[in-house]
């Protein structure tokens, strides 16, 4: 059987992640380490866009293709898609905090190398 | 009441009103972030005391106008409303504490502060995961933001460190965001519901996916209560961070996500339980063990903050098996760790320096060094605050159900945190206290202060909560607890009138009790009671107003009584930690007692966990039980109830093993202390053993007679103990040496089981008592006037103190056991006792100890008031009036005793009748008659008088043409000593002795646990090297957690 | 190279966990009891065409106050953070000129992206859309007024002005839905109207517009101070 579209989503999504954990991982960089952040950020939010679809349906907006009466059959599952758009500004939020750390960092520290922020420890 | 909706409104107008308020006028906005927190901490006290006071249900909260799960709803009930009282109140002495920070930090600091109490409230209150989500972010963002208030030393903006730390936790909490939104969007998928109560009723287990869906929810929630090992970034975060924010992070973040954690457990139900208490008992230990070798005081908090909520998850769960007492158990170690923590954050930001030994500074405040004991005291989980009913139930329940291991690592662990923080606390009174002046600004002491007040409140409603569950009394309520706890509030006034306060309360205590002690029970009333007070006149010494004395001295005279007075396991356990805080306060106030009084209180610690587990396991699941009933403990566990007990007594009674404590412990004591915590505090151990032995009698374990074991290790306690007394060269500590050799004698007669033996044991209590006492308060007389208790350094005291000889002469006397006077009393007993009992070996060597007994005893007589008079002692006057009184008063205690030693004896012999009808004596007038003999106390002492004065006499004569050499009449060979000590007579005064038996002597008991402690220092020396600052290294240990858990967990 | 196996096989490990999610999925075929109830009660209950912002507005209007908290937090917090004492010694290293297109098209589009923006949060219960997307783009309309001049300043009192007044009409708003209708935050205090009308779905097109102004001035504010301490 071909796998689905949701499933090709999610897996998509999934591999982001793992890139992006990946990369925070490895990467030494405070910048690039935002940046797969965002990456596996973005992973988690097709992931969760992916569940919500449903094969053969339309968006949850009713209009003179969807009307009231029949939106139960014609639309997929409107909750993903309110989630996603909170997880969105969240992460959003995130990001932005992190990155005016990284600059603050950098400015007293000339540096953005993660392993250089060790004084705290043990 | 309000709608709980109005806790989070009310913070979020608030924070929004901040940025229309003029950004100059500082003060208002100030006064508008108060406000709001204050309205919320009213109306989470308005909602608890509806549950409280009455009793009204849980109000479900609908918002939207629709029902849950298709809007989000809240809900308030009693455990929502005291946590969320917590918080706000938290939040809002915080507030108060960072006045100058929220000032100069502007109106958006507040706002940030503002909206991270509002979500730790949210988190409390929703019953929606997403929305926790929600609020978890918040915490999270306002967390990072909140690290940044950190103060440099001189109050200036935040440094790079705290800088820093955000961006770790930053870095983590993206790990964990991400698992808590897949965790949640694969749950919604496999229940259609995001409500917790709708997804619990779903059973998310059973749906495809739903398993994993939850691990990565449960990873995700748990993180956030820092388990280890994923839980370097807070470390860093409490180390850097702004103390106020500290406590807000510890006490109330804390509460807030092991609530959380307590929601999801509800949706995975009873088989993720197993899997919380693991994590949290490994982060309990790990965190303890970590914190040992820490330094930094607010780390060390940080650590100790992530243990407490390590033990919490652990009770959360074992709920299965704890049923309703769960909340008792889970708020009363929360709690207490919250109240503590928080009050312990703001006291460390009174103080510049950062080093444990730096707290030194705070003793010039004595309010406040009183309210670093008690946020210590309910850390530990002492008596009467909340923890230390927790840890009761906690470890009766447990014991109840077989969980031994549990139980174990939950004591190691608590010991391990009691280590640190009385090593701390010994530091603050003990080291040298840096300069600076502790600043007393009230809105930074007054948070200090209303944390105090909570603690003694929740001590009280603890107290009476475990009333209504367990038909107890209120501890708090106790006549002599509160008596001792009064002496507080008078500290104020002179030594000499708290004095009199003490010797009349307890005097009147005996006089209003006494007729409700058996005989047996009586003589420890008449030791720890009226013994007390006479102890007490030698404080008239002391000038000044002795500031923590008294309140250490009758808070340790209440526990003994209490004990003596216990009926019930849990009435008799919290007299016994009483008495062991009250003399460890006692103890540490000698001028050199820190490690003394640390191993001290470890010990006693130690000894009374296992107590209290003995005690757990003798309950067989019930919440307490009689003394009387330890007799009915059934066969398996009976013996190993009898084991643990009796070993958590002997680490009172010093014996040999667990005697490490006491010779410093004794000897470093002030000097009318030594006699407190040697005449009477050691007989609190016998008289544990008694009790269990009275109810358990002869146990067997895999067939060995645990009452013979206890024989040899009372055998041997007497010989070392004397053996090491000989070759001190340290008055109080030879005396120290010898009451754990004289604990052995009565540990003997009690283990001989028979009447003779206990009365031996008994006459050994009472004499002990009395020259044990009058030979500390004479030897620290004389220490006091020479300014030294080395012995060689001394001599020909005899003209200068009289008075003093006189009382050690009487003493050695009386203890070496010779007639006439009460010593042989003991030792006539105890020869009988020995005829008559079936074991000869151990009484050897307990033979052996008698004379190596005099050996020490004569030096004490010899070096210190015979021989040459020291030059620079020529000035020596006798010891003050009040330290001389008492002991001329135990002289002649010791002569009546030894004269009609039936005045006491008689009814205890006739007592022990009922446990021992074999062989008790006779008395017939003035003579006592046993099986193999008799003895008649007054005609050995004509005898002996005749004796003494006529070879007195001729010696007299003898020696009347005797010349007296002068001091200096001496020849050192032409030589230049290089140490001029040694050429004194009485240095090293048995070398040959030495010689010959030095190597039992060697101290590997004391190496033993040297390695013990070195070893756990090392454990945890090298284990908190995996937080090695990087931040990347944090990922990979959530990581890592989250995969070990995965494999470990079977899931 | 340890740590990039480290996280290999930590990753690997994480991996088999997702791999297990995604062949455990089955796709739904029918909607789950809440979708079911949006897809069938948003219309007559709340008025709103678009599923989606009743959701977000209304059924879980509350995640929507948190998430509107949380980017009136991180504007906060970057502020803070970015106002630090430091070693701030570093001076500006000049600005490159902007380019004569950049200007000129600035001065025609940022009012048309203002207005675009104000559209799609009105419209925000119509259409696809909302405060946040349009909030966003009235801030893109910053961003460009600060490319085309980066050392122009904006008021911040303007800023925090109008995000505070944004929020404390938000909250205000939420409590009139929990005094006048059915719970904080119900929209249904206000006429639901027709629907697929400007003005219906309640409180929804007002509390949306709120939203809208309240992103936009947080995204500003946090680029107006991040481009303050560039340059400063």
């Amino acid at each position: 059987m071909m796998p689905s579209i949701a499933q090709l989503a999610m897996a998509t999504g999934f591999i982001l992640i793992l890139i992006g954990f990946y990369g925070a991982l490895t990467q030494r960089n405070l910048l690039r380490m935002i940046v797969a952040f965002t990456l596996s950020g973005t992973g988690v939010n097709i992931v969760i866009v992916a569940i919500g679809y449903m094969h053969g349906r339309t968006a949850p907006i009713l209009d003179a293709t969807v009307n009231a009466a029949d939106a139960v059959s014609r639309v997929i599952d409107p909750v993903p898609q309110a989630l996603v758009l909170t997880a969105i500004v969240i992460g959003l939020g995130v990001t932005a905090l992190m990155l005016a750390y990284a600059l603050k960092l950098h400015e007293q520290r000339r540096s953005l190398d993660i392993a250089k922020f060790t004084e705290l420890k043990w | 009441m309000v709608s709980p909706l109005y806790l989070i409104v009310l913070a979020l107008a608030a924070a929004f009103l901040l940025g229309l308020l003029n950004p100059e006028r500082r003060g208002r906005a100030y006064a508008v972030t108060l406000v709001a927190l204050a309205g919320m901490t009213l109306i989470s006290a308005d909602w608890l005391w509806a549950f409280t006071m009455e009793g009204i249900d849980p109000v479900d909260v609908y918002t939207a106008g629709a029902e849950p799960p298709f809007a989000i709803n809240l809900r308030m009930g009693l455990a929502e409303a005291a946590l969320t009282l917590l918080v706000n109140l938290t939040g809002l002495l915080s507030a108060l504490y960072l006045k100058d920070v929220l000032l100069a930090g502007g109106r958006r600091t507040m706002a940030v502060l503002l909206i991270s109490v509002m979500a730790l409230v949210g988190i409390i209150l929703t019953r929606d995961l997403f929305n926790l989500f929600v609020f978890f972010e918040l915490v999270v963002i306002s967390s990072a933001g909140l690290v940044l208030l950190a103060n440099d030393k001189d109050g200036g903006p935040a440094s790079g460190l705290s800088l820093s730390a955000g961006f770790k936790y930053l870095i983590v909490s993206q790990f964990i965001s991400a698992f808590l939104l897949l965790g949640i969007i694969f749950a919604y998928h496999a229940t259609g519901t995001l409500n917790i109560d709708g997804m619990a009723n779903a059973s998310l287990g059973l749906a495809t996916g739903g398993t994993i869906a939850f691990f990565l929810m449960f990873m995700a929630i748990v993180a956030e209560l820092k388990p280890f090992p994923a839980n370097g970034w807070a470390l860093d975060i409490y180390e850097s961070a702004h103390p106020a924010f500290s406590a807000i992070f510890s006490a109330a973040t804390g509460a807030a996500a092991l609530y959380a954690v307590d929601k999801l457990l509800l949706i995975g139900g009873a088989e993720w339980l197993p899997i919380a208490t693991g994590i949290g008992i490994v982060t309990f230990i790990a965190a303890n063990l970590f914190a040992l070798p820490q330094t930094h005081d607010r780390r060390l908090l940080g650590y100790s903050s992530i243990a407490q909520t390590g033990l919490v998850l652990v009770v959360l769960g074992q709920r299965d098996l704890l049923g309703d007492s769960t909340p008792f158990i889970a708020f009363g170690l929360l709690i207490s760790h919250a109240v503590a923590k928080a009050g312990l954050f703001w006291l460390s930001g009174l103080l510049k320096n950062r080093q444990l030994a730096d707290w030194a500074a705070l003793r010039q405040r004595p309010l406040l060094v009183f309210a670093f004991v008690t946020f210590t005291a309910m850390l530990t989980g002492l008596p009467p605050f909340p923890g230390f009913y927790a840890k009761w139930e906690l470890v009766h329940q447990l014991a109840g159900a077989g969980q031994f291991t549990l139980l174990g690592l939950i004591l190691l662990g608590a010991l391990i945190e009691a280590g640190y923080l009385f090593r701390w606390f010994g530091y603050l009174m003990k080291r040298e206290a840096p300069v600076e002046t502790v600043p007393c600004t009230g809105h930074k002491v007054g948070p200090v202060l209303v944390a105090v007040a909570a603690g003694w409140a929740l001590a009280y409603l603890w107290g009476d909560l475990a009333g209504g569950l367990f038909g107890r009394d209120n501890l708090l309520l106790a006549l002599p607890l509160l008596f001792a706890l009064s002496f507080l509030l008078l500290d104020w006034l002179p030594a000499w009138i708290k004095n009199s306060l003490a010797i009349a309360g307890m005097v009147a205590f005996f006089l209003l009790t006494w007729g409700e002690y058996d005989p047996l029970r009586l003589i420890f009333a008449i030791i720890f009671l009226i013994g007390g007070a006479l102890t007490l006149l030698a404080s008239y010494s002391v000038h000044g107003r002795r500031i923590g004395f008294y309140p250490a001295a009758m808070l340790m005279y209440a526990g003994m009584v209490m004990l003596i007075r216990a009926t019930t396991s849990f009435d008799f356990f919290a007299a016994w930690e009483l008495l062991t805080v009250g003399s460890y306060f006692l103890i540490l106030r000698g001028k050199h007692s820190e490690p003394h009084a640390l191993s001290y209180i470890l010990f006693s610690l130690g000894g009374a966990f296992l107590i209290l587990a003995g005690f757990a396991l003798a309950a067989a699941g019930a919440p307490q039980f009689d003394l009387a009933s330890l007799a009915q403990v059934a066969a398996p566990a009976a013996p190993w109830v009898f084991v643990l007990l009796a070993v958590g007594f002997m680490t009172k009674t010093a014996a040999i093993g667990l005697h490490i404590w006491l010779p410093g412990a004794h000897a470093e004591a002030e000097t009318d202390v030594s006699p407190m915590v040697s005449g009477i505090l050691l007989k609190a151990g016998l008289y544990g053993m008694m009790v269990l032995l009275l109810a358990m009698g002869k146990q067997q374990l895999y067939g060995v007679e645990l009452t013979h074991v206890l024989l040899w290790i009372a055998a041997l306690t007497a010989l070392i103990g004397n053996l090491m007394a000989v070759f001190q060269e340290d008055a109080k500590r030879l005396l120290a040496y010898s009451s754990i050799g004289q604990m052995g004698y009565a540990l003997f007669g009690l283990a001989l089981m028979n009447h003779l033996g206990w009365l031996m044991a008994l006459v050994f209590v009472i004499n002990h008592y009395i020259y044990k006492s009058m030979l500390f308060l004479a030897v620290g007389g004389v220490a006091k006037r020479t300014g030294t208790r080395e012995m060689y350094k001394m001599g020909g005291l005899i003209r200068l103190m009289p008075l003093s000889f006189i009382a050690v002469l009487i003493g050695i006397i009386a203890v070496s056991g010779v007639p006439p006077l009460s010593g042989f009393g003991g030792r006539w007993v105890f020869y009988n006792a020995i005829m008559s009992a079936e074991y000869r070996l151990p009484m050897v060597v307990l033979f052996m100890a008698g004379p190596i007994a005099f050996l020490y005893l004569f030096r004490l007589i010899y070096t210190i008031f015979l021989g040459q008079l020291k030059d620079e002692l020529r000035r020596v006057k006798e010891a003050p009036f009040w330290i001389v009184l008492p002991q001329m008063i135990y002289v002649a205690l010791l002569l009546v005793f030894a004269v009609v030693p039936g005045l006491a004896l008689r009814h205890v012999d006739a007592y022990l009748n009922q446990f021992f009808p074999e062989g008790g004596l006779h008395w017939g007038g003035g003579t006592i008659i046993s099986d193999y003999g008799y003895w008649n106390p007054v005609a050995i002492m004509i005898i002996v008088g005749v004796i003494f004065t006529t070879v007195f006499a001729l010696l007299l004569i003898v020696n009347r043409k005797a010349q007296m050499v002068k001091q200096f009449n001496i020849v050192f060979s032409a030589e230049r000593p290089f140490r001029p000590e040694t050429t004194h007579y009485a240095w090293n005064f048995y070398a040959p002795y030495r010689k010959a038996m030095g190597f039992l002597t060697q101290p590997f008991v004391t190496r033993f646990w040297d390695t013990l402690a070195d070893l756990l220092h090392t454990a945890g020396d090298l284990g908190r090297r995996l937080y090695d600052g990087n931040g990347q290294s944090y990922g990979f240990h959530f990581l890592a957690f989250v995969v070990i858990v995965f494999f470990v967990g079977g899931i | 190279m340890i740590k990039r196996f480290i996280a290999l096989t930590l990753l690997l490990a994480i991996g088999g966990l997702f791999a297990s999610l995604l062949l455990g999925y089955t796709p739904d075929s029918e909607l789950n009891q809440t979708a079911r109830y949006y897809a069938e009660r948003t219309s007559p209950d709340i008025g709103a065409a678009n599923i989606v912002t009743a959701i977000i507005v209304t059924y879980r209007g509350l995640d929507t106050l948190g998430e509107v908290t949380v980017l009136f937090l991180s504007a906060a917090i970057v502020g803070l953070v970015l106002a630090l004492g430091g070693k701030s010694g570093k001076t500006g290293r000049g600005t490159v000129p902007v380019g004569e297109l950049l200007t000129t098209g600035t001065r025609y589009l940022a009012p048309l992206i203002m207005l675009l923006g104000v559209y799609v949060f009105v419209n925000g219960h119509l259409t696809p859309g909302g405060g946040f997307q349009g909030g966003a783009i009235l801030a893109s309309g910053v961003l460009l007024l600060l490319l085309a001049d980066p050392l122009k300043r904006f008021s911040h009192v303007l800023i925090a002005t109008i995000e505070s007044f944004a929020g404390l009409l938000y909250v205000l708003i939420g409590l009139f839905g929990l005094v006048l209708a059915g719970g904080f935050l119900d929209n249904r205090f206000l006429p639901t109207g027709e629907l697929g009308a400007l003005f219906s779905a309640g409180a929804i097109p007002l509390i949306y517009s709120l939203i809208g102004l309240k992103v936009g001035a947080e995204f500003a504010s946090m680029l107006a101070s991040l481009s303050e301490s560039e340059t400063s």
